[in-house]
């Protein structure tokens, strides 16, 4: 018998794993899709296209995935249902391929499928509505268009803080047992506040008039009534963002299937 | 076979619950295992199932390593925790689900014992009642025939007549290659069901021995004067005199009371010691 992966329980885990907790699952789907399409919603009415699909999208995005991953892991809340799952015969590497398959391609899949959906059926009423024989109907009509996935700078950021939050939440849901999703969004808030005081202290010591000192591409400098941007020389930005592109989620994720290994109960 | 070899626990590494625990558990028995509440009944369970991980030494399953959690290691071995887990699941749904996990699961003794623990077939799981929900895991779990059964307070929560059905199905599904291991507070549950006994108190191990050994060394009557010169395990007086346990001298037959032998045992763990190490 093959310990750490057969296909066939794997099917027989991913089965069992969505189907015994279907309303959960489905429930969190729903509610992040619902969620994201209220954003957009509002959004648009209060403001515009861009910042509704950006911050649609973005919120959505990020917020859905951490949500979904807070579930995938979430036997733990009871000392029965965390011995259930670690005794159930599976290997930890199913296990978390399991949760990884949900919270990761498959949420993926669906939400850039509604995203696309709900923003191709706005946009589309939009066009349909103008009035073809205004002479503003070029210029309305170009002002919006179908949401981006490639080359989107916006995206490709999402996408970096996606697989970080994931991976955060997914290794926070396997050391916490109960209420995972606000102990690890109070873990993640305090250290981004401490990397942003050290950021802040360090960049103190070298330059003055500090307007703001966000960590990785946003630090801002004061000169007299204008703002300038630090930018980091290249091999420092390229070795920074391949960090968080590559690198941190790539532990946080593997750091999940080892604590799964490890877990007691 | 399960084989503790100097194992050491602890929920805190300074504190050890178990320290340099040695112990054998052999295949073809019931096994209870007694202790108060917090003696460390549950986590002893939890290191044969692999939950839970040794600090020092080792505990080995039928030759394999619990801590590693194999699927080959799973396939061979039930835990039933004292609380309940069941998802909102039919029976048929949860059987359809579980049930391909292992291998050995007989569809046709689970309905039986199903039906023998009168549980309700009807609706979801997680809208029975406890017992009922406690009854239908002791039903999975006889009915996966893993050769390693663990329980966990497995009495809690069912009503008297469930109690004696678990009783008969456990004695029903025994067999040779097989090792139950029934944890438990409530001592006369197991009467007449165990034919080992294994006493825990803080950590220790108290007294490890067949219900035949027992019986070959320690006797239990009620008499109205407590004898002298024969070393007295324990006394409780009673309506119609004093419950004794004492060193068996004459070699007689009493029936075995698992309530007096723990008693006797926890609070003179020195003499018991004494009498059962004695040939």
């Amino acid at each position: 018998m093959n310990d750490t992966f057969s296909l066939s329980r794997f099917g027989l885990l991913l089965k069992k794993t969505i189907l015994e907790r279907a309303m959960q699952i489905i429930g969190a789907f729903a509610a992040v899709l619902a969620f994201t399409f209220l954003l957009y919603t509002l959004i648009l009415y209060a403001l515009d296209w861009g910042p509704a699909q950006n911050l649609a999208f973005i919120w959505g995005f990020i917020g859905g995935g951490v949500v979904l991953s807070s579930v995938v892991f979430s036997y733990f809340t009871t000392n029965a249902g965390g011995a259930s799952y670690l005794t159930l015969p599976a290997s930890a590497l199913e296990k978390w391929l399991c949760g990884v398959l949900i919270s990761g391609p498959l949420f993926c899949l669906v939400f850039l499928s509604f995203f696309r959906l709900m923003d191709y059926s706005f946009v589309t009423a939009y066009h349909n509505g103008l009035d073809r024989s205004s002479p503003l109907y070029r210029s309305l009509y170009d002002h919006v268009y179908l949401y981006v996935f490639e080359d989107n700078n916006v995206v490709i950021k999402a996408t970096v803080l996606y697989t970080n939050f994931v991976g955060a939440m997914m290794v926070g849901s396997l050391y916490f047992n109960r209420v995972a999703l606000v102990k690890v969004a109070l873990v993640v808030c305090g250290m981004l506040a401490a990397i942003y005081f050290l950021n802040l202290g360090i960049v103190s010591l070298l330059f003055s008039n500090v307007d703001v000192a966000f960590p990785y591409f946003t630090v801002l400098i004061k000169v007299q009534s204008e703002v300038g941007s630090i930018e980091l020389p290249h091999y420092a930005y390229d070795i920074t963002n391949n960090f968080l592109q590559y690198v941190l989620p790539g532990v946080l994720w593997i750091t999940a299937y080892v604590r799964l290994r490890e877990k007691e109960i | 076979m399960i084989q503790f070899n100097n194992l050491s626990f602890g929920y805190s590494p300074k504190k050890l619950l178990y320290k340099n625990l040695t112990l054998e558990i052999q295949s073809g028995s019931i096994y209870g295992l007694l202790g108060k509440n917090g003696a460390g009944k549950s986590t002893l369970l939890k290191n044969m199932v692999g939950t839970l991980f040794p600090v020092e030494g080792s505990v080995m399953v039928n030759g394999m390593v619990p801590k590693t959690r194999k699927p080959s290691f799973l396939q061979t071995i039930y835990y039933i925790a004292e609380d309940v887990y069941v998802p909102a699941l039919t029976i048929k749904q949860y059987k359809n689900l579980f049930a391909p996990f292992y291998p050995l699961f007989d569809s046709d003794n689970f309905y039986r014992y199903l039906t023998e623990l009168e549980v309700s077939v009807d609706g979801k799981l997680n809208k029975l009642s406890f017992g009922q929900q406690k009854k239908f895991v002791i039903a999975f779990a006889l009915a996966c025939n893993t050769r390693v059964l663990l329980m966990d307070e497995p009495t809690n929560g069912l009503d008297i007549p469930s109690k004696s059905q678990f009783r008969k199905l456990i004695a029903s599904v025994m067999n040779e290659d097989r090792i139950i291991f029934i944890s438990t507070h409530q001592i006369r549950d197991l009467e007449n069901m165990i034919d080992n006994v294994i006493i825990v108190d803080d950590g220790k191990l108290l007294l490890h021995a067949s219900v035949a050994d027992i019986a070959d060394k320690v006797c239990f009557k009620t008499v109205s004067e407590i004898p002298a010169g024969v070393k007295v395990l324990y006394s409780e007086k009673m309506l119609r005199g004093t419950a004794v346990v004492m060193e068996n001298i004459d070699g007689d037959d009493s029936g075995l009371n698992l309530e007096q032998l723990f008693n006797g045992v926890t609070e003179n763990p020195a003499m018991a010691k004494q009498i059962f190490s004695t040939n």
